[in-house]
């Protein structure tokens, strides 16, 4: 019962389906990373999570609560926005005293700990903070708040390096301490790669595949070579894409690796966590990858 | 209940702050025109101005339009859901119209006393001697106006630039239309006894007495109307 469950979620916008059917769930005390390219339907299914939106079809459910519309799921979810909803004539030692207020679980010390560490002025308005500052805000909010399921959409949105490897030390710290299921939607998914331990791909307003970061990153690899030794190689796999250079190429490939013929001129490398979903995505956006398989459960990748 | 408090008070809190401000400003132009006005005409009786109210009203109203947007956006942030935002914002427009409307009829039979002819809008209307009555007229009109504003607020915002502003066409057809309609089309003794119920429900009974229940009972009633139709888009709105 522990989960968020997505039932059956279309939300059409006019002509453009956002998202279409969506049925699947966020687990408990785990790390997602929730990807997709631009206009893949993120915001809108984490919109219609945290009640922002409706959905034209289905509904979801936390922890077996409907979320729309309800206030018994209001201490068991929160959302921190890429958009700025926040009053932003208001200092940020007032955000925080104002979301104590709000929530019982927030922790308004370990807010001004975590602004400390950050170095964010609390004296200032939010509309007086850099994009950067306000990203951080943002994450401090929901840094300190002890709800079961935290969603970050693009957390470490105008961020410099410093900051986000802070953010993530700090994110990994918190699930060590208070293990619950953090939702990380992001662009930036080499630096996530080694944080989440579960990957939610969607696309077109479909969830391409739901799997363990470990698992995926297993059945992805890349095989290179003569053209025509990759071919042979490839023939009866589920190639993902395809790179070429002169008469050399480069396949990626998803599934059960088999031996490389001897004395091939062949080579198998790892396919890192970016370099899948940007082959996955820009399959299906060719259009010949997911009709049909709009979940691609674990261990099935049936694209 | 405790959740639903903390955004009352969050309501309350926020939006107050203001309204000293707003007076500060209102009452040191006040006290400048008065003594602007007793140094030119010399005399100790005028003001300068009349029906402060009016000023009061632009500020609801603006409260109003605010309590729709930016305070929506900041609620439902922070998880509330669209009936406690509503009953939120209800509240606050309670609170802040019943302030305002003490403070203004404190000031208007205040400055009545001291400067004759000077008028207050309930004053003018039903006279000075029942100070209850005055705050409870002024309190269902600011209502009236905030539960306006703010329903005009969220359906503009549902329904967008184009239909709203072909709505706004539409009404300013439709209120051409309802006059035009009284004068040529609706026989003479009907539209009388329109006018007089008109007159009756904001207290002006025919028979030449003045009833200052009516009023503040049709300012109510419409008042909830406009509420409930707000309550009704607000259910449907997204961010």
């Amino acid at each position: 019962m522990s989960k968020i469950q997505i039932k059956n979620v279309t939300k059409r916008y006019g002509d453009v389906t956002a998202l279409d059917h969506v049925s699947f769930s966020f687990k408990s005390g785990k790390i997602y990373g929730f990807l997709g390219r631009n206009g893949a339907g993120k915001s809108t299914l984490i919109n219609i999570i945290a009640n922002r939106i409706f959905p034209d079809e289905g509904a979801v459910f936390i922890d077996g609560l409907p979320a729309r519309e309800n206030m018994d799921v209001h201490e068991k979810i929160f959302c921190m926005s890429e958009a700025d909803l926040y009053d932003t004539g208001m200092k940020v030692r007032d955000h925080f005293k104002w979301t104590g207020r709000f929530y019982d679980s927030f922790d308004v010390e370990k807010a001004f700990r975590i602004a400390e560490e950050f170095g964010l002025d609390t004296g200032k308005r939010f509309k007086a903070l850099s994009k950067g500052y306000q990203s951080i805000f943002k994450l401090t909010i929901a840094l300190a708040l002890n709800v079961p399921y935290v969603i970050f959409d693009e957390p470490v949105l105008g961020l410099d390096a410093n900051h986000r490897e802070m953010f993530y030390s700090l994110l990994l710290k918190e699930f060590e301490e208070n293990e619950r299921t953090l939702i990380i939607a992001t662009h930036l998914i080499e630096e996530v790669a080694n944080i989440i331990e579960e990957v939610v791909l969607i696309d077109n307003g479909r969830v391409l595949l739901q799997e363990s970061t470990e698992e995926l990153l297993e059945t992805g690899y890349c095989v290179s070579g003569f053209a025509k030794d990759v071919d042979a190689y490839c023939l009866g796999k589920n190639v993902i894409g395809t790179d070429e250079l002169g008469s050399l190429k480069l396949a990626y490939i998803c599934g059960e690796k088999t031996e490389i013929p001897q004395g091939s001129s062949l080579q198998i490398t790892a396919m890192n966590l970016q370099k899948l979903f940007v082959k996955l995505t820009g399959k299906a956006v060719d259009g010949n990858a997911v009709a049909g398989n709009a979940v691609a459960e674990k261990g099935d990748m049936k694209l | 209940m405790k959740k639903l408090k903390a955004a009352i008070q969050y309501e309350c809190l926020t939006s107050v702050k203001y309204v000293w401000l707003f007076y500060l400003i209102q009452y040191a132009a006040v006290a400048l025109i008065t003594v602007i006005v007793m140094l030119s005409v010399n005399t100790t009786e005028e003001v300068g101005t009349n029906c402060l109210e009016f000023n009061t009203l632009i500020y609801v109203g603006i409260l109003g339009g605010l309590g729709a947007k930016e305070d929506f956006r900041m609620l439902i942030q922070n998880g509330f859901t669209r009936r406690c935002i509503f009953l939120a914002a209800a509240s606050m427009f309670a609170f802040i119209c019943g302030v305002m409307a003490l403070v203004d009829t404190a000031v208007g039979q205040i400055l009545h006393l001291v400067f004759p002819a000077y008028s207050s809008v309930f004053g003018a209307l039903y006279g000075y001697e029942n100070v209850f009555a005055n705050w409870i007229w002024l309190f269902c009109f600011y209502m009236l106006v905030c539960s306006l504003l703010y329903l005009a607020v969220l359906a503009i915002n549902k329904a967008g630039k184009t239909i709203s502003i072909c709505l706004g066409v539409g009404l300013g057809a439709a209120v051409l239309v309802i006059v035009a309609l009284f004068r040529y089309v609706v026989p003479g003794e009907t539209a009388a006894k329109i006018a007089e119920a008109a007159a009756a429900a904001m207290g002006y009974l025919s028979d030449g007495t003045v009833n200052r229940v009516f009023p503040v009972l049709t300012m109510l009633v419409l008042a909830a109307l406009s509420g409930a139709g707000a309550y009704a888009v607000l259910r449907r709105t997204e961010l």
